[in-house]
């Protein structure tokens, strides 16, 4: 059976281009996104932090890349309407719907020093006394050099 | 050496006879000696064709010595194909067509014979209405996303744009009827407005063609033919019916026609209806947010198709002017935990009420279309004008959501609606003229093409500028028959474009610094901006048959003008979060490709081998940075338009094999590799790159079972390779393997015939990800297991001698 054969050849051809590519190697490149730690003592907000008006907080999280990391955002949102949800499993007990008024809108980036694998901010945030209180997300987002990026989404609340 | 040598020297000896020239004349008639007249004769390799006149008569002048193959094509019977060897005397033949079902015998598998009506040497498949028919996806382009090389850029069930070798959006350009599809083709969150019922042959181009369909052709082209009109003193129909379990998708296409001597009339009104689709998970992580879903339905990915259509149309011997008027009306929602600024919560109870409603956030897309194309046939010129007018417009709705500093609540005294986030409002107008003269063995053809866009925007975010654009190109195209197996192809083409991008200011006020001091100010996103680009592309191909044996090779330079998206964008994608900026110093792309297609063929065997190659000094992608941006972009990541240096090459690979006569195997395959060659993201792939594939495929078509034909059972494997060659912020897909099947026949029903088609798609419910969905990135997987039964009542009324040979 000539053509048995040939055709078992055209599979095996096929098949074997395509295992060629897979070996392509991407050493060179990075493909690893950064990443944002809270999970050690001393990091606020965490999950469910309260935080007080009309004083400040001091925002600290370790970011870390595996070649440099690039930028660091914070933006402070109400969540008065539930829309967000956070990407922590637990879920906190949030307050009953309502409308804003004077919501705190706090959208800031903060620039990393180059070159850094490692870095653990230390930013103070001023939170005015006449704003809304209630429920409110925070949202860290940390990007690379190489432009990946890593989301964190806090429920927290104003007290 | 020796070869070229030996086509020179055939070359030289053609020349030197082409001199002599003799006439094939001849007469068509039916299987009862009438006389056919209006039948399509075309003579093959030559350009040369023309229609029987009332006597059944047809001729082709001056042609040179030589092998040709004579094609008949008439409505109601069959194809007919004669060899026909002109050696020193004029050839007077009488044709006799036999009775058949037109429907019936299109080719089922994409029609690739070696006498493809295509010209040029390029990668081209041409798949039939029947292909459609039995391998009908959600869309269009989930369809033909079966052939190598053609893959899509999906969201949800219904809708997807069509990705050639790892080109989508605007580096894709869709023809239908002649005239160029405008939607708005930068987005990924909306197909394309095309109704898969109503579609007669596709042609579907890999690699540059803009030489023939100017800007956007870069990446390839997908060219949807009309149905073939239909044949004279007949009237008939269609009745489709569809139905699909994943996404519960009923659907129903009704075709009705008219033809008298000359004139014909034709109609056709799509509805289709369809629920959240399925997959195969209970939860989703949308950028590690867990979301829920409700019996596994994809929360508000439902939606509903309207489409009507209506032609008519002019037929003589020389002269026919068509005119085409449709209209495509699309509801659907959009996954309705990932839109806005982040992902969100939605209220379960609203959204899962139901599967089959549409609550916000959803998109309405209506595409108006109104072409009419006409030919004119005068001795050895044959002259086609195609004008089109469209209109497609595009609402986004969603609940109002501050961003950034917008108010917290709407403002009252807005003039613009509160749920209409986005608006998208394109008129466009185009023009082509082409003259295909026959002199010799050439075949030149010379043509022009024009368009202007109108577009205007609304709504209360703000992604692209309102803009006008103006484009003009000629060019000139020549086949060169050098003998019976080798013919030399050449075309040139110029353009010129203008770009006008209008000035937007935000309507709500920013907190900004100026000098240090802090100030509540109207920001302008985009201001106005006026841009001219001119190209000149070229193409150079050679055709070459020897028996089983064909080769087709082609190199070019195409081209694509910069979109006001990629010059003047600035604001957020609401479905990937990220801030995406215009760059208004950008340069038409270019790209060179060298194609080339191998094939062997005989009647058990085929096997085609299609590699290219292809480099873009200046490819134009969008750059994530390590930025933000506060003020236009809300706090997220500034993506911004940038180009680099792209090399990419890959290739497809087809084999079929006859086993039996009633059964055979079709293997096919894809790799692509792309690389950055300079940039910030050196190294790098380009976005969207489809992982290789193959796909293998057993069909059994039992003979004896079937009283008619057209009984088959198919089982298809796709195994689709992982893609870790990635580009941020894409993320790693695994390969998968899926099975599908397919089953279809026809028979007779209290004298009606049905055509019955089955497909199991994703028959083991397998939970994957398809690296170039739209949904990717947010990790929704694909559809799981889907059954499709469509059915298919053609009829067509017996009102005179026509109707002894469509009864059959």
């Amino acid at each position: 059976m000539k053509t048995t054969r040939q055709i078992i050849f055209l599979f095996l051809a096929v098949a074997g281009l395509f295992v060629a590519c897979e070996k392509d190697s991407n050493n060179e490149i990075d493909q690893d996104p950064p990443q944002i730690h809270i999970d050690f003592a001393g990091a606020f907000p965490v999950q469910c932090s309260e935080i007080e008006r009309g004083q400040k907080f001091t925002f600290k999280a370790r970011l870390s890349d595996n070649v440099a990391l690039g930028n660091v955002s914070v933006d402070i949102h109400h969540n008065f309407d539930h829309h967000s949800h956070s990407t922590e499993i637990d879920e906190c007990d949030l307050a009953p719907k309502k409308s804003p008024i004077k919501p705190l809108v706090f959208i800031k980036s903060y620039t990393i020093a180059q070159g850094l694998k490692e870095y653990e901010t230390n930013v103070e945030i001023d939170v005015p006394a006449d704003i809304d209180p209630g429920d409110y997300h925070f949202m860290i987002i940390v990007t690379d050099q190489e432009g990946w990026s890593d989301t964190k989404g806090l429920s927290i609340k104003i007290k | 050496m020796k070869i070229v040598g030996l086509f020179f020297l055939l070359g030289l000896w053609s020349i030197a006879v082409q001199s002599q020239t003799f006439r094939i004349s001849g007469t068509v008639k039916g299987d009862d000696g009438e006389e056919v007249s209006r039948a399509r004769v075309e003579l093959f390799p030559t350009e040369l064709k023309s229609f029987s006149d009332k006597k059944g008569e047809f001729s082709f002048q001056h042609v040179s010595k030589g092998k040709y193959v004579l094609s008949v094509h008439m409505v109601g019977y069959a194809p007919y194909r004669s060899e026909v060897n002109l050696t020193d005397e004029d050839v007077s033949l009488t044709v006799y067509l036999t009775p058949g079902i037109h429907m019936l015998k299109e080719v089922v598998v994409h029609d690739k014979t070696s006498l493809k009506k295509d010209e040029y040497p390029l990668n081209t498949d041409i798949v039939s209405s029947q292909f459609v028919h039995r391998y009908l996806g959600g869309s269009l382009m989930q369809t033909l996303g079966r052939l190598p090389g053609v893959s899509m850029i999906g969201i949800g069930s219904g809708q997807s744009k069509p990705l050639i070798r790892g080109m989508g959006f605007n580096r894709v350009v869709t023809v239908e009827k002649g005239i160029k599809h405008e939607g708005q083709q930068w987005g990924a969150d909306h197909g394309l407005e095309i109704d898969q019922f109503a579609t007669g042959d596709i042609e579907v181009i890999r690699g540059g063609a803009s030489f023939m369909y100017g800007s956007d052709a870069i990446g390839g082209v997908i060219d949807i033919k009309p149905k073939a009109y239909p044949d004279d003193h007949t009237s008939g129909g269609t009745v489709d019916l569809i139905g699909k379990t994943n996404n519960m998708l009923g659907g129903v296409s009704v075709h009705l026609y008219q033809r008298k001597t000359n004139w014909f009339y034709e109609g056709r009104a799509t509805y289709q209806d369809y629920s959240d689709y399925r997959v195969p998970t209970d939860t989703v992580y949308v950028y590690s947010y867990a979301v829920h879903l409700d019996q596994r339905h994809l929360r508000n990915t439902a939606g509903r198709e309207l489409n009507f259509h209506l032609n008519s149309g002019y037929v003589d011997d020389r002269f026919s002017s068509m005119f085409y008027f449709s209209n495509t009306f699309n509801k659907s929602g959009f996954f309705a935990n990932a839109h806005g600024l982040e992902p969100r919560r939605v209220d379960i109870d609203l959204h899962d009420a139901s599967s089959r409603d549409i609550p916000m956030p959803s998109q309405k897309v209506n595409h108006l279309k109104l072409i009419n194309r006409s030919g004119y046939v005068w001795n050895d010129h044959e002259i086609e004008l195609d004008l089109g007018f469209q209109h497609n417009f595009r609402q986004e709705y969603s609940h109002y959501v501050s961003h950034g500093y917008m108010p917290p609540l709407y403002p009252e005294n807005l003039d613009i609606p509160q749920d209409l986030e986005r608006e998208f409002d394109k008129k466009v107008y185009s023009a082509n003229l082409r003259d295909k003269m026959t002199y010799g063995s050439h075949v030149v053809t010379i043509g022009a093409s024009g368009e202007y866009q109108h577009n205007d925007i609304n709504g209360w975010t703000f992604l692209v500028p309102a803009f006008r654009q103006a484009a003009v190109g000629v060019f000139v195209y020549d086949k060169f028959s050098l003998n019976e197996q080798v013919s030399l192809h050449g075309a040139i083409r110029y353009d010129h474009s203008t770009i006008r991008t209008m000035s937007y200011t935000d309507w709500f006020p920013s907190l900004i610094e100026i000098d240090g001091e802090e100030q509540w100010q109207n920001l302008t996103r985009a201001e106005a901006s006026e841009k001219e680009f001119n190209s000149f592309v070229w193409s150079f191909g050679m055709d070459y048959r020897l028996g089983h044996f064909s080769l087709q090779a082609n190199a070019g330079k195409s081209f694509r003008v910069p979109i006001a998206k990629e010059l003047a964008a600035n604001g957020v994608n609401y479905h990937y979060f990220s801030y995406e900026l215009g760059n208004p110093t950008l340069s038409p792309e270019q790209s060179y490709q060298g194609d080339l297609v191998l094939r062997w063929q005989d009647s058990r065997w085929a096997i085609q081998l299609s590699p290219y190659y292809n480099y873009f000094p200046n490819y134009i992608y969008l750059n994530p940075t390590p930025g933000f941006d506060h003020y236009y972009g809300a706090g997220n990541q500034i993506f911004v338009y940038t180009q680099s240096k792209v090399l990419r090459y890959g290739a497809e690979v087809q084999a079929r094999y006859n086993i039996m006569k009633s059964l055979s195997t079709e293997i096919s395959g894809e790799y692509l590799y792309a690389r950055q060659l300079s940039g910030q993201k050196k190294g790098y792939t380009l976005p969207f790159s489809p992982p290789a594939s193959i796909m293998m495929n057993l069909t059994w078509s039992p003979l004896e079972w079937s009283k008619g034909q057209g009984t088959y059972f198919g089982l298809d494997y796709k195994r689709v390779a992982a893609q870790n060659r990635i580009v941020p912020p894409e993320k790693k897909t695994a390969g998968y393997g899926i099975w599908h099947v397919q089953a279809g026949t026809q028979f007779a029903l209290a004298g009606q015939q049905v055509l019955l088609n089955l497909q199991v798609q994703n028959v083991l419910d397998t939970k994957y990800m398809d690296h170039t969905s739209f949904y990717r990135l947010i990790e929704l997987p694909e559809a799981g297991r889907n059954i499709i039964l469509s059915l298919r009542m053609p009829f067509q009324s017996a009102k005179n001698e026509n109707s002894e040979r469509s009864k059959s």
